[in-house]
């Protein structure tokens, strides 16, 4: 007996198990199988009361998923559908997935170039996009490794505090719960038995891991006191550093001699900190000197609970009031300017947003022009279908069902494309993650699973995209009946011209697309070579560099005998023609200024100027021209007075329509200075800000300066790259002065792309990206028009048999191509201007709306399009009308 | 589908072969269900049975038809030669096993 429900009164019945079988009942038997269900429920509750129902109900349930999950698996496995369900909706979906496959990849093989174009634009717009997005995650969406990051707020004028102001600040920064100092510094290291090397530290005051919040994965982080002047030296290490010591817990407690001094190793970060980048291997304290005026600090500050570290205005203010009262600052060092705080996040990773952003953008936009390709394709591949699209309507196929061989190809073509996409990714991982500018996270970018999961999902996305145009005309109300006016519309082809909207528009927005890429590409190109425009002052070209820095316990005087043996030895080299010693290289950012005082004019206001300290042949080795006076010589003797040069800019400001030769000023020694010679100016700071006035000392006179660092730069001679020497240069300067450790090796030439900064970078990426998408643009405006042309081959060959000259035809085809390629380029250049903000901090020398480099884009795009347009319009202009009339009906 | 595979039937197809068999003209889901827990006791979930019967169906020993009552459709069915036959081997085939079988056990109880 069906059940009937029998009892008039009302049962509740419970939701969740009926919904629950809904779910997993097939579709034809469902709302049979759920009336009965209900009905015995019912029954249940009139006779046993409804607590018994309930409990029926879900025994009924979870014992029915446990038998229907593996029947419908089954099911779908092997496609067998009961015949009273035939005509029901619903069924197994699976084996018909399987046919249209099977159906896609015979179709896919007998089209090879179709497949195969398909596959490759899509594979490099995925793989391109896979890749940046798996660099970028870590630094744009994945949270910092400091358990309080959302509460730690970084200061202005980053590197510029010192220990004075630390020191009287500390313990009452206002709004802040703690606030903590730090600086770089580079750390020798001497294990036992091997030579010294050099590891990226940091140095900091005892609060620095309180005010991140990261627990230590061995031992402990810093103790108040540890940063007291005559505290035990200790030393924190990060993750890798304590691998490559052997990984082995009983290091804490041991000591390491870094710098020369024996540290005892406190603690061990956990795997994945990094703090304040991912090149810093160890932390110390830093014995803070309440005098200390060195500016080359940053500091961090724990806010306040409560508190939002982007809203921190009112504190802001009131500790610059605090250090109005206390100090009084030089105007360009002045801390009470434009000071704020800023998140940490901001403050770490912020800058490296614009790049990272721009570059994912162009690869998403190479991934889009792709995509609108493989539609483009497919939609002539539609057309060519319909007959047999409209045989499977007339037969009863639904929407779905004539969708879903479109979206079984698509994905077909998406997946073959996200393992070509992944493969080309894998391969050109490193390549990529060195042509992004940022810095030492290029190095730490680890191929992952994100990579991988990326390219599939954009995979499955593209295909989504790619099926939605081709598909529309089945969502349309009845397909059927768009399949038949489909199928008249081809019929009539030429004599109703229009149609093809879709392809058109695609053409257009393929081209906008290409137009931001070439018209950002132009932008910075444009930018960069400006860049390159600004003369350095010095002769780039055929200087090897190396940079080391020496243990700070060897005394300087053995130091500096050191520096004079090797910079004679490395003179002497095969290859080489000049060789020096540097304290600070130019275009290597701002730092290092002092005072300086005019003798006869110490009423002035004081003001700084750069300093540098060069061994004898320094301006010889980087190029640097003598305008006045003499350079540096044998007669410049330690002790006595102190030979200065001064550089052009310093000779016009400082000593405007004077002759600056032998004028003594003071400022950084106390010794007397005279101006000896006057240079080229030289970029010593940055690039963008041009050159600047500086002096320059001799280091056997100064005794290099102070700090224990060194930069050897070896001219090559003629016909030797100063690459080829960078090695035996290597080995020269650890033989001749072993109390050095080489930090790193370069040339100055890339010193000079390093100076010209993450535009450069961005710039390479932009123009091999427009490339692409001129060639993927050029693509897809060649299957339009041939398209074009063939639909109305008909139409022409009439036209031409009566008399209409070939090269009308050519023209018009031409024109048609041209056409679209204008809207493009006008949509693009107006998306352009929309996106142009992203690439703001990268321009110079040229606004975001620069004339030449639309123009140049727009030239690039209308070449490529006629380029691209004129294949297909020669071929349709030879044709012959006889052939075409006699060859279909 | 050939009946090999349906000797010897497992105890669940028999009992709604049988089921099918002895509500006849009113063989649907639910009365198969309610027939076997009529006669047996047996509780069966209603997934259980459906998935049962449709892998019967698959393996040819029933087939199945709409009928509409009332405006609901329902499916109705009905025994098929492989399922009568598939019913007959196995009943045969306990039968000699168990031919000259004399109940006894040994252990404690």
């Amino acid at each position: 007996m069906p059940p009937r429900s029998s009892s008039s009164q009302r049962v509740r019945i419970p939701r969740l198990p009926i919904a629950l079988l809904r779910m997993v009942l097939p579709r034809a038997a469902r709302d049979e199988i759920v009336g009965d269900i209900v009905g015995e429920c019912r029954e249940i509750a009139a006779e046993q009361g409804e607590r018994a129902a309930r409990r029926w109900i879900w025994g009924q349930t979870i014992g029915s998923i446990r038998a229907l999950l593996p029947w419908t698996l089954w099911r779908e496995g092997t496609g067998f559908e009961p015949i009273a369900n035939a005509y029901r909706p619903g069924g197994p979906v699976l084996k018909h997935v399987f046919t249209d496959a099977r159906y896609a990849v015979r179709r896919l093989r007998a089209r090879p170039t179709y497949a195969l174009l398909s596959i490759l634009t899509l594979a490099l717009g995925i793989g391109g996009t896979a890749a940046v997005f798996a660099i970028a995650r870590p630094v744009l969406f994945e949270p910092l490794p400091y358990a309080n990051e959302r509460a730690v707020a970084a200061f202005w004028m980053d590197f510029s505090w010192n220990e004075q102001e630390f020191a009287y600040l500390r313990d009452r920064f206002p709004g802040f719960r703690s606030v903590a100092m730090y600086t770089h510094r580079a750390l020798t290291m001497q294990g036992s038995g091997e030579s010294t090397r050099l590891v990226s530290g940091v140095a900091a005051s005892a609060e620095l891991f309180d005010v991140l919040g990261t627990r230590p994965a061995l031992g402990h982080t810093f103790r108040p006191g540890d940063d007291a002047p005559g505290a035990e030296p200790v030393t924190i290490l990060s993750h890798g550093l304590w691998m490559e010591l052997g990984g082995d817990t009983a290091v804490i407690g041991s000591r390491l001699l870094l710098n020369g001094e024996p540290r005892t190793v406190i603690g061990v970060m956990p795997r994945g900190f990094w703090f304040p980048s991912p090149d810093v291997r160890a932390w110390v304290p830093h014995p803070i000197n309440p005098e200390g005026r060195n500016g080359s600090y940053a500091l961090v500050g724990l806010v306040l609970p409560g508190k939002d570290p982007d809203q921190m205005a009112p504190d802001v203010a009131q500790l610059v009031t605090m250090l109005k009262e206390r100090f009084t600052y030089a105007v360009q060092w002045d801390k009470t300017k434009n000071a704020t705080v800023q998140s940490i996040r901001e403050q770490l990773v912020g800058s490296m947003r614009p790049a990272l952003m721009a570059s994912m953008v162009a690869m998403a936009l190479i991934l889009l022009i792709a995509c609108m390709n493989v539609t483009a394709l497919m939609l002539g591949q539609v057309e060519a279908r319909a007959s047999e699209l409209a045989v499977r309507a007339a037969l009863g196929a639904n929407r779905q069902r004539l969708t879903q061989p479109l979206l079984v190809e698509a994905l077909l073509i998406g997946l073959a494309a996200a393992v070509g996409g992944a493969a080309f990714a894998v391969g050109g991982f490193r390549m990529l993650a060195e042509a992004l500018p940022i810095g030492a996270w290029a190095e730490n970018a680890q191929l992952d699973w994100t990579l991988f999961a990326a390219a599939l999902a954009l995979a499955v996305g593209a295909a989504l995209l790619i099926v939605l145009i081709p598909s529309a005309p089945f969502w349309r109300s009845d397909a059927y009946g768009s399949v038949q006016a489909m199928l008249s519309r081809l019929r009539t082809g030429g004599v109703r011209g229009g149609g093809m909207r879709a392809e058109r528009a695609l053409v257009v927005v393929q081209m906008a697309t290409a137009m931001i890429i070439a018209s950002s590409a132009t932008l910075l190109v444009r930018s960069v070579a400006n860049l390159y425009e600004i003369s350095p002052g010095i002769d780039t070209q055929g200087i090897a560099v190396i940079d080391a820095s020496a243990v700070p316990t060897v005394p300087a005087a053995t130091r500096n005998a050191m520096v004079e043996q090797a910079v004679a030895a490395l003179g002497v080299m095969p290859g080489v023609e000049h060789a020096a010693a540097a304290m600070r290289l130019p275009l290597r950012g701002n730092s290092n200024s002092t005072g300086i005082t005019i003798v006869g004019r110490e009423n002035e206001q004081s003001t700084t100027t750069f300093f540098r300290i060069g061994t004898l042949d320094y301006f010889a080795t980087m190029g640097i021209r003598l305008r006045d006076g003499r350079l540096f010589d044998t007669s410049d003797q330690p002790g006595g007075e102190l030979a200065v040069v001064v550089n052009h800019s310093l000779a016009n400001t400082y000593f405007p329509g004077e002759d600056p030769i032998g004028r003594l000023i003071g400022g950084m020694y106390a010794r007397p200075q005279r101006i000896i010679g006057v240079v080229d100016d030289v970029i010593e700071g940055q690039l963008r800000t041009g050159a600047a006035p500086a002096r320059y000392y001799l280091w056997s006179q100064v005794e290099g300066g102070f700090g224990v660092g060194a930069s050897f730069v070896i001219r090559a001679s003629r016909g030797t790259s100063a690459e080829a020497l960078l090695e035996s240069a290597r080995q020269t300067l650890a033989r001749e002065a072993p109390a050095f450790a080489v930090r790193g090796t370069t040339t100055m030439a890339r010193v000079m792309d390093e100076a010209v900064g993450p535009a450069r970078q961005v710039m390479s990426l932009l123009a091999v990206l427009s490339a692409l998408a001129l060639t993927l643009g050029a693509v897809g405006i060649y299957g339009v028009m041939a398209h074009f042309a063939t639909r109305r081959k008909r139409d022409w060959a009439i036209r031409v048999a009566l008399g209409l000259s070939g090269s009308r035809v050519v023209g018009h085809i031409l024109s048609q191509g041209a056409t679209l390629v204008v809207i493009g380029v006008i949509v693009g250049a107006g998306a352009t201007l929309a996106v142009s903000r992203l690439l703001q901090s990268f321009l110079f020398g040229v606004t975001g709306t620069d004339p030449v480099a639309f123009g140049g884009a727009t030239l690039a795009l209308l070449v490529t399009g006629l380029l691209a347009s004129f294949i297909p319009a020669r071929r349709a202009g030879q044709v012959d009308p006889a052939m075409v009339l006699r060859e279909e009906t | 589908m050939n009946t090999a595979s349906l000797v010897p039937l497992g105890v669940l197809e028999e009992q709604i072969l049988l089921a099918v068999l002895r509500t006849g003209d009113e063989a649907f889901g639910m009365a198969v269900r309610r027939e076997i827990k009529r006669v047996t006791g047996r509780d069966l979930a209603i997934g259980a049975v459906y998935s049962t019967l449709d892998r019967l169906e698959a393996k040819g020993a029933l087939v199945s038809r709409r009928i509409v009552e009332g405006g609901v459709s329902r499916r109705r069915f009905a025994v098929a030669r492989a399922g009568a036959r598939a019913l007959a081997d196995t009943r045969a085939m306990r039968e000699r096993l168990w031919n000259g079988v004399e109940l006894k056990w040994s252990g404690a109880g």
